[in-house]
């Protein structure tokens, strides 16, 4: 009779699956409520390696945010509407040309967004911030 | 008779469904979550971000921190000093060795502490920072 019994369970053997495919599922929905998909979007800033590099040389244009959001280019200050054409104007002259912006203590970060934003949009390719000078 | 009977009778209580290839769907679904899964802190600042034309995804930008209206820094829904960002974010960095820095500035967060977040992050960063922003229009 054991004997029956044994055989009958060795010809129909095999393993149990549920509790390892609630495992499996319980696995599954955690990772799919913790997968955020969430993306992020944005500009991208670079901090230029040290403050040695001279970003006023030629090569570069410079845009400067003072404290109170003024924008400043070539000794004038602009409207953040102008900032494009004029950055595209320097581009046309020179395709190469590098793009640093600068900032005084007290700007905010639109004005220093607007800016890199209409710079990408003239076509600079890296959007370059030193650090703020210490007064 | 007995025989037909007792096979009928197998073939209804053991009729089971072959669970195989679902098993094997689910698997390949664990597999692909337990990849792609990234366990983002999100900062949890209220902040209002700047609008840009040029909004463009952030690389594997996972380690996020925030900085408000008045200044103040966020990461992992704390607001937390400048001098414990970078402990934080060498942190983050060492669990996810490929994540970047993204930035989500308030329009009104005032450069000064941005510059010195940036700053603090730098020696961290492989990839320029990512500056979040709202696609304009």
């Amino acid at each position: 009779m054991r004997k029956r019994n044994r055989d009958v369970n060795a010809d129909e053997a095999e393993i149990d699956l549920t509790p390892m495919l609630d495992v499996v599922f319980i696995m599954l929905i955690f990772f799919i409520v913790v997968a955020s998909f969430l993306k992020e979007a944005g500009i991208e800033v670079n901090r230029p390696d040290s403050s040695k590099s001279d970003p006023s040389d030629a090569t570069s244009i410079v845009v400067t945010i003072t404290g109170d959001d003024q924008i400043w280019m070539e000794n004038r200050r602009i409207d953040i509407r102008a900032v494009r054409a004029t950055i595209a104007r320097l581009l046309a002259g020179d395709p190469e040309m590098g793009f640093t912006v600068k900032t005084e203590s007290g700007a905010t970060a639109s004005t220093l967004l607007e800016v890199g934003d209409a710079a990408r949009e003239a076509g600079i390719k890296q959007v370059n911030w030193p650090a703020e000078e210490d007064k | 008779m007995a025989a037909g009977g007792r096979g009928a009778s197998q073939g209804g209580g053991e009729g089971e469904i072959d669970l195989t290839p679902m098993l094997d769907v689910v698997f390949i679904m664990l597999i692909f979550f337990i990849v792609t899964s990234s366990f983002v802190k999100e900062p949890g600042a209220q902040i209002i971000k700047a609008e840009a034309v040029t909004t463009g995804a952030c690389e594997r930008g996972t380690i996020i921190f925030a900085v408000t209206a008045v200044g103040d820094i966020y990461y992992d829904k704390k607001q937390i000093p400048v001098e414990r960002a970078y402990r934080m974010a060498e942190a983050a960095k060492k669990e996810a060795p490929k994540a970047n820095f993204v930035i989500q500035a308030d329009v009104d967060a005032p450069t000064s502490v941005l510059s010195e977040l940036l700053g603090v992050l730098k020696p961290l960063m492989d990839a320029p920072l990512c500056a979040s922003t709202e696609e304009a229009g």
